[in-house]
């Protein structure tokens, strides 16, 4: 069944363009092999930071070619994995985002929790892959159009370069945004109403709460730091590799 | 003076972000809950026989910040793992809840207060797109506090109703309100505004009608279970097609709103545009977004498994029979959410030209 359901969207997506299907199932088959190599007691977090930066590379490089473009963008997503790493790293520890709520009981019931693995990092990771994929296509979206703009555009200096490069980022943020928003609450639906009536002092620390709104939150964060970082290093690095010929 | 108006806004955005941050420090008035903060820790460690796992005996010794007790020194005992599956393991900083007793123990840790963390995220977040987005950025902020209010509605509905009435009907009334309302609000009153709402509909009635097809050729029963939470509902296949809609709903909306918008756009700048060019430069407009939401559609929900699938392979169970087990129903929901989504672009396409094109004849005959 999965199957054939991966066959349609493999179908729609080739008439959309094989690039957006190679990164669907890359990062789909990356999350596996993620997966594996944890379970048998690799690092969680240092391994998610090279997944995070095979699947930019693979879907920079890889499809788009090195050209000035995707060298910017790579630079701005990298900034950008940097941050949040730092921020992620500072709430997963501090927050005790790890582990399962009481809701779960029962689908974790019948296993062993003796893993000898800190699940902090598990979070963490999952956190970092998340975080990525929702800012890959965005940075390269800006940095082809800037592209474009600089290529029809000669004369434009590096500030009004920057402005259009933002006016093109802040769209795609806020349909992200609202695509985000949807997914996690779909996702939370049903944990509302468990908990329907709590108090919101009673949510607002409430673990389960807390797993799924710092992942909203960081990646709400991510995807708007993308923009100006990305535009800011993709009109400077434009015009420099002019100067250069 | 342009500058100086700017510099002020920043001040009051970064007084309004600090003293937020400042007032979630000390906001231990807030709660009724007895809240423990912490002086000092004392430790002890203790060799599982069974497995290499650490067993970490926490004492805990602090001071209540708030209710009647404020003042009172307690200890507190926590049993805790190296894993911390299913407990916590206290650090140093943490403030924690606590259940009191007479005496100077407490009876023990009821949760963590977290409230501070979530609040220097939100502080960043709205910090962030503020600056990097302007007017744009606070109009993105206003159209996401609609959905929330509106997902709150619903819930409230569904929380209400949910026994008496169908949850898919209660669903789709919801829904509907919710395109029409959000795209209003977000466009106002026009005629692409309306191309988009029809637009979205159809979309979501389509892809409903996937998800049913879906479900009804699937040959086994499906592993409902697995959905989180939703032993929170007794109806368990409804609740299945609400999460598969309700995770496109977000990315259908903004594909309709893009397209139409485009089209609009360029029907306005060039009346007697060709059908023809009009359907291609909506597919070039679309594509741009469309891997961006197919791949958080993947990535919000499909990492989300990682865990469960993690605590799954360390007790020997393999990939393959893990994500059979558990990643399954997740797997059909992002599968059918994305077919949904890549399906709107057409349905856009076609009810956006049927419903802007006329006007342009009109106006032709004119």
């Amino acid at each position: 069944m999965i199957f054939i359901l991966s066959l349609i969207l493999f179908a729609l997506l080739v008439i959309l363009g094989v690039k957006t299907f190679f990164i669907f199932y890359l990062s789909l088959f990356l999350i596996m092999i993620y997966l594996f190599m944890i379970s048998i007691g690799f690092s969680a977090i240092t391994h998610a930071v090279i997944i995070c930066i095979l699947v930019t590379a693979i879907t920079l490089f890889g499809l788009n070619g090195v050209n000035v473009k995707t060298k910017s963008s790579f630079k701005a997503i990298m900034i950008i994995l940097v941050i949040i790493f730092l921020l992620t790293f500072f709430i997963g520890k501090n927050a005790n985002i790890q582990g399962f709520s009481a809701e779960s009981l029962e689908s974790i019931g019948g296993y062993s929790f003796d893993l000898n693995y800190n699940l902090t990092n598990v979070f963490i990771g999952m956190y970092l892959l998340t975080v990525i994929g929702t800012i890959i296509d965005t940075s390269i979206s800006i940095s082809s159009a800037l592209n474009e703009v600089h290529l029809n555009n000669k004369h434009l200096d590096k500030h009004e370069l920057y402005k259009s490069g933002m006016n093109v980022g802040k769209d795609i943020m806020a349909t992200t945004i609202n695509t985000l928003y949807f997914a996690v609450v779909a996702e939370f639906i049903g944990f509302f109403m468990w908990h329907y009536g709590a108090s919101f002092s009673f949510l607002l620390n409430y673990k389960a709460f807390a797993q799924e709104i710092i992942k909203l939150l960081l990646c709400f964060i991510a995807s708007i730091l993308v923009i100006p970082i990305t535009s800011y290093i993709t009109s400077r690095a434009l015009l420099k590799d002019d100067t250069k010929e | 003076m342009k500058n100086k108006k700017f510099f002020i806004k920043l001040l009051i955005l970064l007084i309004i972000s600090i003293f937020s941050i400042l007032f979630v420090y000390n906001d231990y008035f807030l709660y009724k809950r007895p809240i423990l903060k912490i002086d000092r820790i004392k430790e002890e460690l203790e060799n599982n026989e069974s497995s290499d796992e650490k067993n970490i005996t926490q004492y805990i010794y602090g001071t209540i910040m708030n209710t009647k007790d404020k003042g009172r020194k307690i200890k507190v005992i926590n049993h805790t793992t190296t894993s911390g599956v299913y407990d916590e393991q206290v650090h140093k900083n943490s403030e924690l809840f606590v259940e009191l007793k007479k005496g100077d123990t407490a009876i023990g840790i009821s949760e963590i207060k977290r409230d501070k963390y979530i609040v220097i995220l939100l502080v960043i977040f709205v910090d962030a797109i503020v600056l990097a987005a302007g007017n744009k950025g606070v109009k993105t902020l206003v159209s996401l506090l609609v959905n929330i209010l509106i997902s709150g509605l619903a819930i409230f509905l569904f929380q209400q109703h949910a026994k008496t009435w169908n949850m898919l009907f209660l669903y789709f009334g919801v829904a509907i309100f919710f395109i029409t309302l959000s795209l209003f609000i977000t466009n106002g009153r026009k005629k692409k505004t309306l191309a988009a709402i029809l637009s979205s509909t159809a979309s979501l009635f389509i892809s409903f009608l996937l998800a049913f097809l879906i479900i009804k050729l699937y040959k086994k029963p499906i592993p409902y279970w697995t959905l989180d939470y939703i032993e929170a509902v007794h109806d368990y296949e409804n609740f299945f097609y609400v999460t598969i809609l309700l995770s496109g709903l977000g990315a259908i909306m903004d594909i309709s709103i893009t397209i139409s918008s485009s089209l609009n756009e360029l029907i306005e700048k060039n009346p007697k545009i060709k059908l023809k060019t009009l359907i291609n430069s909506g597919k070039e407009i679309s594509k741009d977004v469309i891997g961006t939401m197919t791949n958080v559609m993947l990535f919000t929900c499909f990492t989300s498994i990682i865990p469960m699938t993690f605590l799954m392979m360390k007790n020997n169970i393999v990939l393959g029979e893990a994500l059979q087990r558990y990643g399954q129903v997740e797997l059909i929901v992002v599968l059918t959410s994305c077919i949904a989504i890549v399906l709107a672009i057409p349905i856009s396409l076609f009810i956006s030209t049927l419903v802007l094109k006329p006007s342009n004849k009109r106006r032709g005959i004119k």
